[in-house]
């Protein structure tokens, strides 16, 4: 009888991989990314971008409209403070290359201004946390009052070293998102995957030991010049930026993996087609807002589309364009993250 | 009138005379000034047959805003500046998180967060201390161990890396030479004197 009921619960036996294969494929992918960064990190630089930059941001999307709930209820205040300050944030992110043009800043004053910003980030941040942690009741988060405001500290002392590091923090964002999401629909391969991540520091030591003595990258186009500008050779002058670009590439090849190809395959969106606006809570129930969420994915591919024609036109400034706007993405994430906390 | 006339040629004279004979002000050194922070890399080159000085686009920016004194000029640098305004802010939210840390420290019971606690204040003051160190005290390797295989990587015609201060001198401290490039070699690093 017991055997009958699983049966009519489980029509479909599905084949699931071991933890196993899932430590094998996660190794090799992390190898992998770590040794093309490191063989051509300009090459591969610009192929990612082309490649997976638009497509992540639209599984993002798609990832964080899953995860909303259909009434927010209690967590009103928390997702209303988070959707303001995303786009304040955002607004301001965005407005600081035509501040930067309007007048000839003082790196002084420059660096007040970017270190104002990165304050209203942690304090935006910091109002998110005390929120979640409301709801949380069990849940001890006192001690992240001091850790905010010593890094509101280091940010003051060093606005551009901190902003570098929300560059290189941000790509490892999504390797805590794969971490929560295991634990709560693969708890067998949690285990297995933070044995894995055991290795990216591994990695990391690795890159830096072999990269740390090379000859700086060529800089002498536009391009090249931007790419080894973001991943902080001007910040750093003093450390080859062979090793930045490929350190940086490193961590966001795994980033895109997980957005692109972890999450989707091991969450829900394995079991129907992910392209099916049904799959989202958001727009299935019977409340939700069908229209409003086919709209919003709908606009996504568009803006993917246009990435690509944009790259394939003019690569140097639609990269500019993408990484001023893609702040929003990288706000995004804080937001979500807490509620899976 | 004629005695007037005299007394103003003659006092004029004096003048002219006197101000001639006054000898040029010295002049104090001016120090040279440090512009640029950036790092060298000396390649040895068998095809070349005259020596190359190679410099980034963004590097002679800076030089050249730094002679300009266009503060806005040049770009933006990451350096940690300290400045009155910014380093006040930063002393007074550290002074804050330390002093929320002490309190919520003080407040904790179970031995357990006690422990973990103190271990996140410690872990917390040594990272400072040891960034105060290494960027303001000089601490961790000096400038000039990077250089020290510069002679026998020369000899093997291999590149070498090192940190380097670009300074301005003044044109009369540099007695006619337009370029001057100073490498730290210890004495004790040269490999054919060990």
């Amino acid at each position: 009888m017991q055997s009958a009921v699983e049966l009519k619960t489980w029509p479909i036996v599905r084949t699931v991989p071991s933890a196993k294969v899932f430590v094998a494929i996660v190794v090799l992918c992390t190898l992998a990314s770590a040794a093309l960064a490191s063989w051509l990190p300009l090459q591969v630089s610009i192929v990612t971008l082309f490649l997976f930059a638009g497509p992540h941001n639209w599984f993002e999307l798609h990832y964080f409209l899953m995860r909303l709930p259909v009434r927010f209820g209690r967590s009103r205040n928390f997702f209303l403070t988070a959707f303001i300050g995303l786009g304040i944030l955002t607004f301001a992110y965005v407005t600081l290359p035509f501040i930067y043009n309007a007048a000839p800043w003082s790196e002084e004053a420059w660096s007040t201004i970017i270190a104002s910003w990165n304050t209203l980030l942690l304090v935006w941040l910091a109002l998110l946390v005390w929120l979640r942690s409301r709801q949380k009741t069990r849940a001890n988060w006192t001690w992240l009052v001091p850790v905010g405001l010593a890094l509101c500290s280091l940010n003051w002392l060093g606005p551009n070293f901190f902003s570098l590091a929300i560059v290189y923090v941000h790509p490892l964002i999504a390797l805590w998102f794969l971490d929560r999401h295991l634990r709560r629909t693969r708890p067998a391969w949690s285990r297995a995957y933070r044995r894995c991540l055991c290795l990216l520091p591994l990695m990391l030591a690795a890159m830096i030991w072999q990269l740390s003595r090379t000859a700086p990258l060529s800089d002498d186009n536009g391009l090249f010049w931007r790419i080894t500008q973001h991943s902080g050779a001007e910040v750093l002058p003093q450390v080859s930026s062979h090793l930045l670009v490929s350190v940086h590439m490193f961590l966001e090849m795994l980033h895109y993996g997980v957005w692109i190809v972890a999450l989707p395959l091991i969450g829900r969106m394995a079991s129907r087609r992910f392209w099916d606006v049904k799959t989202v809570p958001v727009a299935r129930h019977p409340k939700g807002f069908p229209r409003i969420v086919t709209g919003l994915l709908v606009v996504a591919v568009a803006a993917v589309v246009v990435l690509w024609f944009g790259f394939s036109i003019d690569y140097s400034t639609t990269r500019d364009v993408y990484f001023t706007i893609a702040i929003a993405h990288v706000l995004a994430e804080a937001p979500f993250l807490l509620r899976m906390i | 009138m004629k005695s007037l006339l005299f007394a103003c040629c003659l006092i004029l004279a004096v003048t002219i005379s006197t101000k001639a004979d006054v000898a040029k002000p010295k002049t104090s050194p001016k120090p040279a000034k440090s512009v640029l922070h950036t790092s060298l890399e000396i390649v040895p080159d068998g095809k070349l047959y005259e020596a190359k000085l190679q410099i980034s686009e963004s590097d002679f920016q800076t030089l050249r805003a730094a002679l300009n004194d266009a503060p806005g000029a040049g770009p933006v640098r990451g350096a940690i500046a300290f400045s009155a305004p910014r380093t006040i802010i930063a002393g007074l939210l550290m002074f804050l998180a330390v002093s929320v840390a002490g309190v919520l420290f003080a407040r904790s019971s179970s031995f357990g967060r006690t422990q973990k606690a103190l271990g996140a204040v410690l872990f917390v003051a040594v990272v400072l201390g040891a960034a105060a160190m290494i960027t303001r005290g000089n601490a961790g390797p000096p400038g000039s161990w990077r250089w020290r295989n510069l002679p026998q990587a020369l000899a093997d015609g291999k590149s070498t890396i090192g940190g380097l201060d670009i300074e301005v001198v003044p044109d009369d401290q540099m007695s006619g030479r337009p370029m001057r490039l100073i490498i730290p070699l210890k004495k004790g690093n040269n490999p054919g004197e060990e």
